[in-house]
């Protein structure tokens, strides 16, 4: 064992089952997941699992960095834009790109439900020591109804896109695995995707089932299949 | 299962025209009450137009999707998917 791997290892020894949500919400977008991600909240408090929510002004590198530093949390939920190489927060303030501190993220889970994160930085972010990365490889998409803007939970059709991709932090904080994760929000998905093509679908959903069909095609899991928070 | 982005598909002009048509005429029967989120944008059925008109970035990514998916279901995907 050389010195490098055992400097990691006494680096990691603080790393724990703790959870770090980004949370942004400065646009319309980041507003639907602001709010979708209160389930996955409330599910970590609900199982006494170590929480830091960095929402809204909360999110931005300065902070984000920090608490990667000081907590090492062993899951990372972010949610907000991006595109290939970078993950935003608050007023895309870019959080997270190859330039991190590759000790703050070793060993840690990232879902990154931002657009095209799973493009490249995923694979970045893996060889920098990151267990698994999961995220998508275009852009993360949500079907909304107009009359339901202003009140994102009480919207049927994003809700067909937004509880499946919570499964996966939520299957995750019950010590599944990523690849676990990662297949139990696909089949919620297509579970959502028959129901919206079938004849006990409305116009509208069945309009937006190709949307959710994209999202289900660009869902990815990058590194260790077999990552957990237990692991 | 290919994710290839639009340029890396290789359609002739003629293939792409086409694509862009039938996109163009799908989004004229969207429903008036849904709208979607992609990106930082939120974008009723005019704005989605536009950008496929104008062969952006989104327009480029509906174009996609909408080509995938005819894919998918002509192979039955859609009920074998893992």
């Amino acid at each position: 064992m050389n010195f490098f791997r055992i400097s990691r290892e006494v680096l990691c020894t603080d790393m724990n089952n703790s959870l770090l949500v980004t949370r942004p919400n400065h646009d319309s977008a980041t507003n639907y997941l602001y709010h979708w991600t209160e389930p996955v909240i409330d599910e970590a408090k609900r199982k006494h699992i170590p929480l830091y929510d960095l929402k809204e002004d909360k999110a931005t590198k300065k902070i984000f960095l920090s608490y990667l530093q000081s907590k090492r949390p062993g899951f990372l939920f972010l949610n907000g834009h991006g595109d290939a190489q970078t993950v935003t927060g608050q007023n895309y303030d870019v959080l997270l790109d190859k330039t991190v501190n590759k000790d703050f993220i070793f060993d840690t889970i990232i879902y990154a439900r931002s657009c095209d994160s799973g493009k490249i930085l995923g694979n970045t972010l893996v060889q920098h020591g990151v267990s698994a990365f999961i995220g998508y490889t275009r852009k993360f998409i949500v079907g909304t109804t107009r009359s339901n803007i202003t009140k994102p939970l009480n919207d049927p059709l994003a809700k067909l896109f937004l509880e499946p991709s919570n499964l996966i932090p939520t299957t995750i904080l019950k010590g599944h695995t990523a690849g676990v994760a990662d297949r139990r929000s696909k089949q919620e998905m297509l579970k959502n995707f028959q129901k919206m093509i079938s004849s006990a679908g409305s116009f509208e959903e069945r309009y937006a089932a190709r949307w959710l069909w994209s999202d289900i095609r660009s869902q990815v899991v990058i590194g260790d299949q077999n990552a957990s928070i237990n692991s | 299962m290919t994710d290839k982005t639009l340029d890396q598909l290789k359609l002739t002009e003629e293939e792409k025209n086409k694509l862009k048509e039938l996109v163009l005429a799908r989004l004229t029967v969207m429903p008036q009450e849904i709208s979607i989120s992609i990106g930082d944008k939120n974008l009723d059925k005019k704005a989605l137009t536009e950008h496929v008109q104008s062969e952006d970035e989104i327009g480029k990514q509906m174009m996609e999707m909408d080509l995938e998916f005819l894919q998918d279901l002509a192979r039955g995907a859609m009920y074998g998917h893992e």
